[in-house]
Protein backbone atom coordinates (compact mmCIF):
# COMPACT_ATOMS: atom_id res chain seq x y z
CA UNK A 1 0.00 0.00 0.00
CA UNK A 2 1.37 3.34 -1.02
CA UNK A 3 2.02 5.90 1.69
CA UNK A 4 3.21 9.49 1.77
CA UNK A 5 6.32 9.48 3.96
CA UNK A 6 8.13 12.52 5.35
CA UNK A 7 11.77 11.56 5.85
CA UNK A 8 14.13 13.69 7.94
CA UNK A 9 17.87 13.12 8.27
CA UNK A 10 20.81 15.51 8.41
CA UNK A 11 22.88 13.24 6.16
CA UNK A 12 22.27 13.80 2.43
CA UNK A 13 23.40 10.27 1.57
CA UNK A 14 21.09 8.63 4.09
CA UNK A 15 18.28 10.81 2.80
CA UNK A 16 19.06 9.75 -0.77
CA UNK A 17 19.20 6.09 0.26
CA UNK A 18 15.89 6.26 2.12
CA UNK A 19 14.20 8.18 -0.69
CA UNK A 20 15.42 5.71 -3.32
CA UNK A 21 14.38 2.61 -1.40
CA UNK A 22 11.03 4.02 -0.33
CA UNK A 23 10.22 5.20 -3.86
CA UNK A 24 11.26 1.80 -5.25
CA UNK A 25 8.81 0.26 -2.79
CA UNK A 26 6.12 2.52 -4.21
CA UNK A 27 5.93 5.19 -1.50
CA UNK A 28 5.79 8.91 -2.06
CA UNK A 29 8.65 10.73 -0.31
CA UNK A 30 9.07 14.22 1.10
CA UNK A 31 12.37 15.14 2.75
CA UNK A 32 13.69 17.47 5.44
CA UNK A 33 17.23 17.90 6.72
CA UNK A 34 16.38 18.84 10.29
CA UNK A 35 13.56 19.13 12.79
CA UNK A 36 12.67 22.65 11.64
CA UNK A 37 12.19 21.29 8.11
CA UNK A 38 9.74 18.73 9.50
CA UNK A 39 7.74 21.40 11.34
CA UNK A 40 7.73 23.63 8.23
CA UNK A 41 6.61 20.76 5.99
CA UNK A 42 3.64 19.99 8.23
CA UNK A 43 2.61 23.66 8.44
CA UNK A 44 2.83 24.08 4.67
CA UNK A 45 -0.26 23.81 2.48
CA UNK A 46 -0.80 20.65 0.46
CA UNK A 47 -1.17 16.97 1.24
CA UNK A 48 -0.07 15.93 4.71
CA UNK A 49 2.26 12.92 5.15
CA UNK A 50 0.83 9.57 6.34
CA UNK A 51 4.02 8.76 8.23
CA UNK A 52 7.07 10.50 9.71
CA UNK A 53 10.46 8.78 9.50
CA UNK A 54 12.73 10.90 11.69
CA UNK A 55 16.38 10.64 12.57
CA UNK A 56 16.71 10.81 16.35
CA UNK A 57 19.78 13.02 16.27
CA UNK A 58 19.79 16.07 14.05
CA UNK A 59 21.35 19.48 14.61
CA UNK A 60 19.25 22.25 16.16
CA UNK A 61 15.87 20.50 16.43
CA UNK A 62 16.20 16.72 16.76
CA UNK A 63 13.63 14.25 15.50
CA UNK A 64 12.40 13.67 19.04
CA UNK A 65 12.10 17.40 19.77
CA UNK A 66 10.23 18.01 16.51
CA UNK A 67 7.87 15.17 17.33
CA UNK A 68 7.28 16.55 20.82
CA UNK A 69 6.34 19.93 19.33
CA UNK A 70 4.05 18.32 16.74
CA UNK A 71 2.25 16.24 19.38
CA UNK A 72 1.80 19.36 21.51
CA UNK A 73 0.23 21.02 18.46
CA UNK A 74 -2.22 18.14 18.06
CA UNK A 75 -0.55 16.43 15.06
CA UNK A 76 -1.01 12.66 15.45
CA UNK A 77 0.72 11.39 12.30
CA UNK A 78 2.37 8.00 13.06
CA UNK A 79 6.14 8.27 13.50
CA UNK A 80 9.18 6.00 13.32
CA UNK A 81 12.51 7.05 14.79
CA UNK A 82 15.74 6.11 13.03
CA UNK A 83 18.54 5.79 15.53
CA UNK A 84 22.07 4.55 15.85
CA UNK A 85 21.14 3.53 19.37
CA UNK A 86 19.58 0.19 18.76
CA UNK A 87 18.39 0.00 22.32
CA UNK A 88 16.90 3.48 22.20
CA UNK A 89 13.47 3.49 23.67
CA UNK A 90 12.45 5.13 26.78
CA UNK A 91 10.04 7.06 28.86
CA UNK A 92 7.44 9.05 27.05
CA UNK A 93 7.46 6.86 23.93
CA UNK A 94 3.73 6.33 24.17
CA UNK A 95 3.09 9.97 24.90
CA UNK A 96 5.05 10.90 21.79
CA UNK A 97 3.26 8.27 19.74
CA UNK A 98 6.48 6.68 18.55
CA UNK A 99 5.54 3.65 16.49
CA UNK A 100 8.96 2.04 16.70
CA UNK A 101 12.69 2.45 16.36
CA UNK A 102 14.67 1.63 13.26
CA UNK A 103 18.31 0.99 14.00
CA UNK A 104 21.20 1.66 11.68
CA UNK A 105 22.19 -0.02 9.44
CA UNK A 106 18.60 -0.15 8.23
CA UNK A 107 16.87 -3.46 7.65
CA UNK A 108 14.62 -2.27 4.81
CA UNK A 109 12.35 -5.31 4.77
CA UNK A 110 11.53 -4.73 8.43
CA UNK A 111 11.08 -1.01 7.77
CA UNK A 112 8.58 -1.61 4.93
CA UNK A 113 6.63 -4.03 7.11
CA UNK A 114 6.42 -1.49 9.91
CA UNK A 115 5.35 1.26 7.52
CA UNK A 116 2.59 -0.99 6.17
CA UNK A 117 1.38 -1.74 9.70
CA UNK A 118 1.33 1.90 10.74
CA UNK A 119 -0.39 3.26 7.64
CA UNK A 120 -2.97 0.53 7.08
CA UNK A 121 -5.26 1.72 9.88
CA UNK B 1 50.51 3.00 35.03
CA UNK B 2 53.78 2.88 37.01
CA UNK B 3 54.06 4.02 40.56
CA UNK B 4 57.08 6.22 40.65
CA UNK B 5 57.64 8.53 43.60
CA UNK B 6 58.76 11.98 42.63
CA UNK B 7 62.21 13.14 43.69
CA UNK B 8 60.75 15.49 46.27
CA UNK B 9 58.62 12.82 47.87
CA UNK B 10 61.58 10.42 47.89
CA UNK B 11 63.60 13.03 49.76
CA UNK B 12 60.79 13.64 52.20
CA UNK B 13 60.60 9.89 52.67
CA UNK B 14 64.32 9.52 53.49
CA UNK B 15 64.17 12.51 55.84
CA UNK B 16 61.28 10.93 57.65
CA UNK B 17 63.10 7.60 57.83
CA UNK B 18 66.14 9.37 59.31
CA UNK B 19 64.00 11.14 61.88
CA UNK B 20 62.26 7.91 62.72
CA UNK B 21 65.46 5.90 63.22
CA UNK B 22 67.14 8.69 65.22
CA UNK B 23 64.21 9.01 67.50
CA UNK B 24 63.83 5.29 68.07
CA UNK B 25 67.60 4.87 68.59
CA UNK B 26 67.63 7.73 71.07
CA UNK B 27 64.88 6.21 73.13
CA UNK B 28 66.61 2.84 73.19
CA UNK B 29 70.02 4.36 73.93
CA UNK B 30 68.71 6.41 76.85
CA UNK B 31 66.87 3.40 78.22
CA UNK B 32 69.87 1.14 77.95
CA UNK B 33 72.26 3.77 79.34
CA UNK B 34 70.17 4.40 82.43
CA UNK B 35 69.74 0.68 83.07
CA UNK B 36 73.44 0.05 82.53
CA UNK B 37 74.52 2.98 84.73
CA UNK B 38 72.28 1.85 87.57
CA UNK B 39 73.60 -1.69 87.28
CA UNK B 40 77.23 -0.52 87.15
CA UNK B 41 76.79 1.83 90.11
CA UNK B 42 75.16 -0.93 92.14
CA UNK B 43 77.98 -3.31 91.30
CA UNK B 44 80.68 -0.78 92.24
CA UNK B 45 78.92 0.21 95.46
CA UNK B 46 78.31 -3.44 96.34
CA UNK B 47 81.90 -4.54 95.74
CA UNK B 48 83.38 -1.49 97.50
CA UNK B 49 81.16 -2.03 100.49
CA UNK B 50 82.02 -5.70 100.58
CA UNK B 51 85.77 -4.96 100.48
CA UNK B 52 85.43 -2.26 103.17
CA UNK B 53 83.44 -4.56 105.44
CA UNK B 54 85.96 -7.37 104.96
CA UNK B 55 88.84 -5.02 105.72
CA UNK B 56 87.17 -3.71 108.89
CA UNK B 57 86.41 -7.28 109.93
CA UNK B 58 89.96 -8.45 109.46
CA UNK B 59 91.36 -5.44 111.33
CA UNK B 60 88.98 -6.05 114.20
CA UNK B 61 89.85 -9.77 114.32
CA UNK B 62 93.58 -8.92 114.27
CA UNK B 63 93.14 -6.41 117.10
CA UNK B 64 91.17 -8.97 119.06
CA UNK B 65 93.91 -11.61 118.71
CA UNK B 66 96.50 -9.04 119.77
CA UNK B 67 94.54 -8.22 122.92
CA UNK B 68 94.12 -11.92 123.68
CA UNK B 69 97.81 -12.65 123.21
CA UNK B 70 98.76 -9.73 125.46
CA UNK B 71 96.36 -11.04 128.12
CA UNK B 72 97.65 -14.60 127.83
CA UNK B 73 101.26 -13.43 128.28
CA UNK B 74 100.13 -11.76 131.50
CA UNK B 75 98.60 -14.98 132.97
CA UNK B 76 101.90 -16.92 133.72
CA UNK B 77 103.49 -13.76 135.12
CA UNK B 78 100.80 -13.84 137.80
CA UNK B 79 99.78 -10.24 137.48
CA UNK B 80 95.94 -10.01 137.72
CA UNK B 81 95.49 -13.50 136.30
CA UNK B 82 91.72 -13.37 136.75
CA UNK B 83 91.39 -10.12 134.77
CA UNK B 84 93.66 -11.56 132.06
CA UNK B 85 91.53 -14.68 131.75
CA UNK B 86 88.43 -12.56 131.57
CA UNK B 87 90.02 -10.54 128.74
CA UNK B 88 90.88 -13.76 126.84
CA UNK B 89 87.28 -14.96 127.11
CA UNK B 90 85.95 -11.51 126.20
CA UNK B 91 88.15 -11.40 123.09
CA UNK B 92 87.03 -14.87 122.06
CA UNK B 93 83.36 -13.78 122.41
CA UNK B 94 84.12 -10.58 120.53
CA UNK B 95 85.57 -12.54 117.61
CA UNK B 96 82.49 -14.79 117.50
CA UNK B 97 80.33 -11.68 117.42
CA UNK B 98 82.51 -10.13 114.71
CA UNK B 99 82.17 -13.30 112.61
CA UNK B 100 78.40 -13.21 112.99
CA UNK B 101 78.39 -9.53 112.08
CA UNK B 102 80.47 -9.97 108.94
CA UNK B 103 78.26 -12.74 107.64
CA UNK B 104 75.21 -10.55 108.33
CA UNK B 105 76.81 -7.59 106.65
CA UNK B 106 77.83 -9.65 103.60
CA UNK B 107 74.30 -10.98 103.33
CA UNK B 108 72.88 -7.45 103.63
CA UNK B 109 75.19 -6.14 100.92
CA UNK B 110 74.28 -9.06 98.65
CA UNK B 111 70.59 -8.41 99.32
CA UNK B 112 71.03 -4.70 98.64
CA UNK B 113 72.85 -5.31 95.36
CA UNK B 114 70.30 -8.01 94.40
CA UNK B 115 67.38 -5.73 95.17
CA UNK B 116 69.02 -2.95 93.16
CA UNK B 117 69.57 -5.30 90.23
CA UNK B 118 65.97 -6.40 90.30
CA UNK B 119 64.81 -2.78 90.52
CA UNK B 120 66.99 -1.75 87.55
CA UNK B 121 65.87 -4.72 85.44
CA UNK B 122 62.24 -4.10 86.35
CA UNK B 123 62.67 -0.47 85.36
CA UNK B 124 64.18 -1.49 82.02
CA UNK B 125 61.43 -4.05 81.43
CA UNK B 126 58.77 -1.45 82.26
CA UNK B 127 60.42 0.98 79.86
CA UNK B 128 60.32 -1.57 77.03
CA UNK B 129 56.83 -2.81 77.75
CA UNK B 130 55.71 0.82 77.89
CA UNK B 131 57.29 1.41 74.48
CA UNK B 132 55.75 -1.74 73.06
CA UNK B 133 52.29 -1.16 74.47
CA UNK B 134 52.25 2.42 73.25
CA UNK B 135 53.12 1.12 69.76
CA UNK B 136 50.69 -1.78 69.82
CA UNK B 137 47.41 0.10 69.39
CA UNK B 138 48.66 2.26 66.49
CA UNK B 139 50.22 -0.82 64.86
CA UNK B 140 46.98 -2.76 65.21
CA UNK B 141 45.17 0.18 63.62
CA UNK B 142 47.68 0.13 60.79
CA UNK B 143 47.21 -3.58 60.22
CA UNK B 144 43.44 -3.12 60.18
CA UNK B 145 43.62 -0.17 57.78
CA UNK B 146 46.07 -2.06 55.50
CA UNK B 147 43.66 -4.98 55.34
CA UNK B 148 40.79 -2.64 54.48
CA UNK B 149 42.93 -1.03 51.80
CA UNK B 150 43.91 -4.43 50.40
CA UNK B 151 40.23 -5.39 50.33
CA UNK B 152 39.61 -2.38 48.10
CA UNK B 153 38.35 0.17 50.60
CA UNK B 154 40.40 3.12 49.41
CA UNK B 155 38.81 5.35 52.05
CA UNK B 156 40.72 3.50 54.78
CA UNK B 157 42.87 5.82 56.93
CA UNK B 158 44.52 5.56 60.37
CA UNK B 159 44.28 8.00 63.27
CA UNK B 160 47.68 9.68 63.54
CA UNK B 161 48.98 9.79 67.11
CA UNK B 162 50.99 8.15 69.87
CA UNK B 163 54.78 7.98 69.68
CA UNK B 164 56.48 10.03 67.00
CA UNK B 165 57.45 6.77 65.25
CA UNK B 166 53.90 5.44 64.99
CA UNK B 167 52.61 8.92 64.21
CA UNK B 168 54.93 9.29 61.23
CA UNK B 169 54.18 5.72 60.16
CA UNK B 170 50.48 6.60 60.30
CA UNK B 171 51.04 9.78 58.30
CA UNK B 172 53.05 7.87 55.70
CA UNK B 173 50.27 5.27 55.46
CA UNK B 174 47.61 7.93 55.05
CA UNK B 175 49.63 9.68 52.33
CA UNK B 176 50.01 6.36 50.52
CA UNK B 177 46.28 5.60 50.81
CA UNK B 178 45.39 9.08 49.54
CA UNK B 179 47.71 8.65 46.57
CA UNK B 180 46.23 5.22 45.79
CA UNK B 181 42.74 6.69 45.98
CA UNK B 182 43.70 9.55 43.69
CA UNK B 183 45.18 7.17 41.12
CA UNK B 184 42.19 4.83 41.33
CA UNK B 185 39.97 7.85 40.71
CA UNK B 186 42.03 8.82 37.68
CA UNK B 187 41.87 5.26 36.38
CA UNK B 188 38.10 5.11 36.84
CA UNK B 189 37.76 8.38 34.99
CA UNK B 190 39.95 7.09 32.14
CA UNK B 191 37.85 3.93 32.04
CA UNK B 192 34.67 5.98 31.83
CA UNK B 193 36.19 8.09 29.05
CA UNK B 194 37.19 4.94 27.18
CA UNK B 195 33.68 3.48 27.56
CA UNK B 196 32.11 6.74 26.39
CA UNK B 197 34.53 6.91 23.49
CA UNK B 198 33.76 3.38 22.31
CA UNK B 199 30.01 3.95 22.66
CA UNK B 200 30.16 7.23 20.76
CA UNK B 201 32.54 5.91 18.12
CA UNK B 202 30.43 2.85 17.38
CA UNK B 203 27.35 5.06 17.11
CA UNK B 204 29.07 7.55 14.85
CA UNK B 205 30.34 4.77 12.57
CA UNK B 206 26.83 3.49 12.05
CA UNK B 207 25.63 6.30 9.78
CA UNK B 208 28.33 6.00 7.10
CA UNK B 209 28.08 2.23 7.37
CA UNK B 210 24.33 2.49 6.77
CA UNK B 211 25.08 4.30 3.51
CA UNK B 212 27.73 1.81 2.39
CA UNK B 213 25.53 -1.18 3.08
CA UNK B 214 22.37 0.49 1.80
CA UNK B 215 23.83 1.54 -1.53
CA UNK B 216 25.56 -1.81 -2.01
CA UNK B 217 22.17 -3.46 -1.46
CA UNK B 218 20.68 -1.05 -4.00
CA UNK B 219 23.27 -2.12 -6.54
CA UNK B 220 22.52 -5.77 -5.84
CA UNK B 221 18.84 -5.10 -6.50
CA UNK B 222 19.85 -4.25 -10.05
CA UNK B 223 22.30 -7.09 -10.46
CA UNK B 224 20.93 -8.00 -13.93
CA UNK B 225 22.48 -4.75 -15.17
CA UNK B 226 25.90 -5.64 -13.70
CA UNK B 227 28.67 -7.82 -15.08
CA UNK B 228 29.56 -10.95 -13.07
CA UNK B 229 32.79 -9.22 -11.92
CA UNK B 230 30.78 -6.22 -10.71
CA UNK B 231 28.35 -8.47 -8.85
CA UNK B 232 31.30 -10.14 -7.15
CA UNK B 233 32.73 -6.74 -6.20
CA UNK B 234 29.46 -5.62 -4.66
CA UNK B 235 29.23 -8.90 -2.76
CA UNK B 236 32.65 -8.21 -1.24
CA UNK B 237 31.46 -4.76 -0.18
CA UNK B 238 28.32 -6.27 1.37
CA UNK B 239 30.24 -9.06 3.13
CA UNK B 240 32.62 -6.58 4.64
CA UNK B 241 30.00 -4.09 5.66
CA UNK B 242 28.10 -6.88 7.42
CA UNK B 243 31.29 -7.89 9.14
CA UNK B 244 31.78 -4.27 10.25
CA UNK B 245 28.24 -4.20 11.61
CA UNK B 246 28.92 -7.37 13.63
CA UNK B 247 32.14 -5.85 14.91
CA UNK B 248 30.35 -2.63 15.89
CA UNK B 249 27.57 -4.54 17.63
CA UNK B 250 30.10 -6.63 19.52
CA UNK B 251 32.14 -3.56 20.49
CA UNK B 252 28.98 -1.85 21.63
CA UNK B 253 28.00 -4.84 23.76
CA UNK B 254 31.42 -4.95 25.38
CA UNK B 255 31.51 -1.21 25.98
CA UNK B 256 28.05 -1.41 27.54
CA UNK B 257 29.15 -4.33 29.65
CA UNK B 258 32.22 -2.38 30.81
CA UNK B 259 30.13 0.67 31.59
CA UNK B 260 27.63 -1.45 33.52
CA UNK B 261 24.91 -0.62 30.98
CA UNK B 262 24.44 -4.08 29.54
CA UNK B 263 21.05 -5.20 30.76
CA UNK B 264 19.36 -8.56 30.76
CA UNK B 265 15.87 -9.66 31.71
CA UNK B 266 16.14 -13.25 32.91
CA UNK B 267 12.90 -15.26 33.02
CA UNK B 268 12.35 -18.94 33.75
CA UNK B 269 12.91 -20.53 30.35
CA UNK B 270 12.84 -24.14 29.13
CA UNK B 271 16.33 -25.21 28.13
CA UNK B 272 14.83 -26.88 25.08
CA UNK B 273 13.53 -23.49 23.91
CA UNK B 274 16.99 -21.96 24.31
CA UNK B 275 18.59 -24.77 22.31
CA UNK B 276 15.91 -24.61 19.61
CA UNK B 277 16.38 -20.83 19.27
CA UNK B 278 20.09 -21.33 18.67
CA UNK B 279 19.51 -24.24 16.30
CA UNK B 280 17.15 -22.14 14.21
CA UNK B 281 19.56 -19.22 14.09
CA UNK B 282 22.46 -21.47 13.05
CA UNK B 283 20.70 -23.76 10.57
CA UNK B 284 21.70 -21.87 7.42
CA UNK B 285 25.32 -21.50 8.37
CA UNK B 286 25.69 -25.13 9.44
CA UNK B 287 23.99 -26.46 6.31
CA UNK B 288 26.24 -24.33 4.13
CA UNK B 289 29.25 -26.07 5.64
CA UNK B 290 27.68 -29.52 5.62
CA UNK B 291 27.98 -29.74 9.40
CA UNK B 292 25.58 -31.82 11.47
CA UNK B 293 24.21 -30.51 14.75
CA UNK B 294 22.94 -33.02 17.30
CA UNK B 295 21.36 -32.17 20.63
CA UNK B 296 21.19 -34.09 23.90
CA UNK B 297 19.03 -32.51 26.58
CA UNK B 298 18.53 -34.23 29.93
CA UNK B 299 14.81 -34.99 30.26
CA UNK B 300 14.37 -33.75 33.84
CA UNK B 301 16.12 -30.41 33.51
CA UNK B 302 14.72 -27.51 35.51
CA UNK B 303 13.95 -24.29 33.69
CA UNK B 304 16.91 -21.92 33.48
CA UNK B 305 16.81 -18.32 34.56
CA UNK B 306 17.64 -16.83 31.20
CA UNK B 307 17.21 -13.80 28.95
CA UNK B 308 16.18 -15.65 25.82
CA UNK B 309 17.68 -13.23 23.28
CA UNK B 310 20.94 -12.92 25.15
CA UNK B 311 21.34 -16.67 25.68
CA UNK B 312 20.68 -17.17 21.98
CA UNK B 313 23.46 -14.65 21.33
CA UNK B 314 25.80 -16.64 23.61
CA UNK B 315 24.92 -19.95 21.93
CA UNK B 316 25.19 -18.48 18.45
CA UNK B 317 28.65 -17.16 19.33
CA UNK B 318 29.76 -20.59 20.60
CA UNK B 319 28.20 -22.47 17.67
CA UNK B 320 29.59 -20.00 15.11
CA UNK B 321 33.06 -20.61 16.51
CA UNK B 322 32.57 -24.38 16.43
CA UNK B 323 31.34 -24.17 12.85
CA UNK B 324 34.05 -21.85 11.60
CA UNK B 325 36.99 -23.57 13.27
CA UNK B 326 35.86 -27.07 12.31
CA UNK B 327 36.29 -28.48 8.83
CA UNK B 328 33.30 -28.88 6.54
CA UNK B 329 31.22 -31.92 7.42
CA UNK B 330 32.22 -31.83 11.07
CA UNK B 331 29.87 -32.98 13.83
CA UNK B 332 28.79 -30.53 16.52
CA UNK B 333 26.82 -31.46 19.60
CA UNK B 334 24.83 -29.37 22.06
CA UNK B 335 24.45 -31.07 25.41
CA UNK B 336 22.41 -29.78 28.35
CA UNK B 337 22.75 -31.26 31.83
CA UNK B 338 21.94 -30.36 35.38
CA UNK B 339 24.87 -29.58 37.68
CA UNK B 340 23.84 -28.82 41.27
CA UNK B 341 21.57 -25.79 41.13
CA UNK B 342 22.73 -24.86 37.64
CA UNK B 343 21.92 -25.86 34.11
CA UNK B 344 24.99 -26.49 31.99
CA UNK B 345 24.86 -26.14 28.23
CA UNK B 346 27.91 -27.38 26.34
CA UNK B 347 28.86 -27.00 22.69
CA UNK B 348 31.09 -29.93 21.75
CA UNK B 349 32.94 -30.22 18.45
CA UNK B 350 35.35 -32.71 16.94
CA UNK B 351 37.48 -30.01 15.34
CA UNK B 352 41.22 -29.38 15.49
CA UNK B 353 41.21 -28.33 19.16
CA UNK B 354 43.02 -25.46 20.84
CA UNK B 355 46.56 -25.55 22.29
CA UNK B 356 46.71 -25.06 26.07
CA UNK B 357 48.48 -21.68 25.93
CA UNK B 358 45.72 -20.24 23.74
CA UNK B 359 42.96 -21.87 25.74
CA UNK B 360 43.98 -19.92 28.84
CA UNK B 361 43.22 -16.62 27.13
CA UNK B 362 40.36 -17.79 24.96
CA UNK B 363 37.70 -15.64 26.67
CA UNK B 364 39.79 -12.48 26.38
CA UNK B 365 39.04 -9.84 23.77
CA UNK B 366 40.48 -10.21 20.30
CA UNK B 367 41.91 -13.61 21.17
CA UNK B 368 41.57 -16.02 18.28
CA UNK B 369 42.77 -19.51 17.65
CA UNK B 370 45.48 -20.01 15.05
CA UNK B 371 42.84 -21.03 12.56
CA UNK B 372 41.24 -17.62 12.94
CA UNK B 373 44.45 -15.99 11.81
CA UNK B 374 45.30 -18.31 8.94
CA UNK B 375 41.91 -19.31 7.59
CA UNK B 376 39.16 -16.98 6.51
CA UNK B 377 37.12 -16.98 9.67
CA UNK B 378 34.38 -14.39 9.90
CA UNK B 379 34.41 -13.82 13.66
CA UNK B 380 35.29 -10.57 15.33
CA UNK B 381 37.48 -12.00 18.08
CA UNK B 382 34.97 -10.61 20.56
CA UNK B 383 32.34 -13.35 20.55
CA UNK B 384 33.67 -15.31 23.51
CA UNK B 385 34.38 -12.21 25.57
CA UNK B 386 30.76 -11.14 25.03
CA UNK B 387 29.49 -14.64 25.78
CA UNK B 388 31.42 -14.55 29.07
CA UNK B 389 30.02 -11.12 30.00
CA UNK B 390 26.47 -12.16 29.18
CA UNK B 391 26.65 -15.45 31.06
CA UNK B 392 28.20 -13.75 34.09
CA UNK B 393 25.42 -11.17 33.96
CA UNK B 394 23.03 -14.09 34.42
CA UNK B 395 24.99 -15.12 37.50
CA UNK B 396 26.56 -18.05 35.63
CA UNK B 397 30.01 -19.02 34.44
CA UNK B 398 31.79 -20.11 31.26
CA UNK B 399 34.41 -22.80 30.71
CA UNK B 400 36.49 -24.17 27.84
CA UNK B 401 38.23 -27.52 27.47
CA UNK B 402 40.18 -28.79 24.54
CA UNK B 403 42.68 -31.37 23.45
CA UNK B 404 44.64 -30.47 20.33
CA UNK B 405 43.42 -32.84 17.66
CA UNK B 406 40.58 -34.05 19.87
CA UNK B 407 38.00 -31.32 19.60
CA UNK B 408 36.83 -28.60 21.97
CA UNK B 409 34.03 -28.15 24.48
CA UNK B 410 32.74 -24.70 25.36
CA UNK B 411 30.19 -24.69 28.14
CA UNK B 412 28.28 -22.23 30.25
CA UNK B 413 26.13 -22.55 33.32
CA UNK B 414 22.95 -20.67 34.07
CA UNK B 415 21.22 -20.70 37.44
CA UNK B 416 18.10 -22.83 37.49
CA UNK B 417 14.92 -20.80 37.91
CA UNK B 418 13.46 -21.12 41.39
CA UNK B 419 9.86 -22.15 42.02
CA UNK B 420 8.79 -18.53 42.49
CA UNK B 421 10.06 -17.84 39.03
CA UNK B 422 12.95 -15.57 39.90
CA UNK B 423 16.55 -16.44 39.60
CA UNK B 424 18.37 -16.55 42.91
CA UNK B 425 20.64 -13.51 43.14
CA UNK B 426 20.83 -13.07 39.38
CA UNK B 427 22.15 -9.58 38.82
CA UNK B 428 20.06 -7.62 36.38
CA UNK B 429 22.80 -5.24 35.37
CA UNK B 430 26.51 -5.52 34.99
CA UNK B 431 28.01 -4.29 38.20
CA UNK B 432 30.09 -1.21 37.91
CA UNK B 433 33.63 -2.31 38.49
Amino acid sequence: MMARVLVADDSETILLLLRTRLEMAGHEVQTATDGQGVLDALKAAGPKPDLLLLDAMMPRISGIDALRELRAGGVDTPALIVSAHEEASGDGDEMLGIGGYISKPIDFEALFERIAELTSG
Amino acid sequence: MKFRASRASQQAYSRRRLRLSQSLAKRLTIGFTIAFAVLAALAVIGVARFIQQRQDFEDAIARSYQSEIQARTRIPQGRHPAAARATVLAQQRRRRALRDDISNQTRDTALLVGAGLIAALTGAALLFSGLISSMRRPLENLVEASEQLAAGDLEARVKVGGLSETASLGRAFNEMAAELQRRAGERDQLDRMKDEFVLTASHELRSPLTSVQGFAELLMMERDKLSPEQVETVEVILDNSRHLVRLLNDLLDLARSDAGRLKIEPRPTEVETLVEDAERAMRGQLEARGQALSTAIDPDLPRASADRDRVRQVMVNLLTNASEYCPEGAAIEVKATRIDADVEIAVIDNGPGIPQDQLEHIFERFTRGDAGLTQRVGGTGLGLAIAKSLVELHGGSVAAESTPGGGSTFSFRLPAATASGDAPHAPLEAEAR
